[in-house]
């Protein structure tokens, strides 16, 4: 058997793992008007009233500053954790202190970094997990 | 002579989806379509499965993904355009190692079905590799560092968005290889400035709207 008729196995196959993964993802979605932020419950108007504001000149974002946010929800030690950032659809990311030192948290709950590529700005989030 | 030959056609095909991925790839994110999806399933997959089909030359869309990714990189606008630079380059690597892989350049003429099924296979791997590749290699060069546990929880995501860019393949492949039977070819007198005109074009429209956009 030649190898390029496998290639309709493969396809079908494929296939398979694609609309299986896309049931999956769809099915595990969950919306959410709360932020789990250091293991609490926060509306994002709770958070966005506690904690200091911030401005990127840079992408022209508003929002609260991420490291303020962590020192506010009562991390101790912030420089020796690492903070992961958690997307409704599963998306996730984990930054250092440094790199919160230079991000923020948009009211549409969307993290942005100063330092980072746009790969880093977490949509949707509804954790932040401080490790 | 044929390296020449070989070496434009890489620069111009490279151009051309470079050059489709920061113009039309960033109006289709400004409308909130999948950007990813559309450009790698209609684009990416047309334009290296016309350049392979033609030059029948392993390497050739490494090559190419090569200039799309460094012409994605003078675009800093439209999303991560560091990510989209890494998984156009992994794109075209990929692209080669399947057709290689499946020994695709030993027969001339395919059937409609393998066609098809190339067109899913192809355009699904090389989407949900460059997604991945892209999600590792981005963190890398960033001074966050890269996470394995956070790429394993966004697998199934990855693996999901990949549908729709199979989907768009499985018709954008058929369709290439029908143009193909049309025997459109350049004359050779003419094939130098076509291909070097082109690119130029290519380049030099991205990087005057890049610096029309900085407002320098």
């Amino acid at each position: 058997m030649r190898k390029d008729q496998l290639l309709p196995i493969f396809a079908l196959l494929i296939l398979f793992i694609a609309c299986t993964s896309s049931l999956y993802v769809y099915a595990s979605q969950a919306t959410t008007d709360t932020l789990l932020v250091n293991k609490q419950y926060y509306t994002i108007n709770q958070l966005f009233s506690f904690t200091k504001p911030r401005l990127l000149n840079d992408s022209n974002s508003m929002g609260i500053a991420l490291d303020d946010l962590m020192v506010k929800t009562g991390v101790s030690h912030p420089e020796q954790h690492i903070y992961i950032l958690k997307g409704v659809d599963g998306y996730e990311k984990t930054v250092t202190w440094e790199n919160m030192k230079n991000g923020l948290l948009t009211k549409g709950r969307e993290s942005i970094f100063l330092d980072l590529p746009k790969a880093f700005n977490v949509k949707n989030i509804v954790e932040i997990e401080v490790k | 002579m044929m390296n020449r030959k070989f070496i434009a056609g890489i620069i111009v095909f490279g151009s051309l989806w470079g050059f489709a991925e920061c113009i039309i790839g960033s109006l289709l994110r400004d409308v909130n379509l999948p950007a990813g999806a559309i450009m790698t399933g209609i684009f990416a997959i047309g334009l290296m499965t016309l350049s392979r089909s033609s030059f029948k030359q392993p390497g050739m869309q490494t090559g190419i993904g090569l200039v799309a990714g460094a012409l994605r990189f003078f675009n800093p606008f439209g999303g991560c355009f560091i990510c989209s630079a890494i998984a156009i380059m992994a794109e075209g690597l990929l692209f080669d190692l399947i057709w290689t892989g499946f020994s695709l350049d030993l027969k001339k003429t395919q059937t409609i079905t393998i066609q098809a099924s190339l067109g899913i296979t192809s355009t699904y791997l090389i989407y949900i590799g460059g997604y991945i590749i892209t999600q590792i290699l981005t963190p890398v060069f960033s001074s966050a560092g890269f996470y394995l546990e956070n790429l394993i929880v966004f697998i199934p995501q990855i693996l999901a968005c990949g549908l729709l860019a199979a989907l768009l393949g499985v018709a954008t492949v058929p369709i290439v290889f029908s143009l193909k039977k049309l025997n459109i070819a350049l004359q050779d007198p003419l094939y130098y400035p076509v291909t070097i005109g082109t690119s130029m074009f290519c380049w030099m429209f991205v990087i005057v709207n890049t610096i029309f956009i900085l407002g320098i």
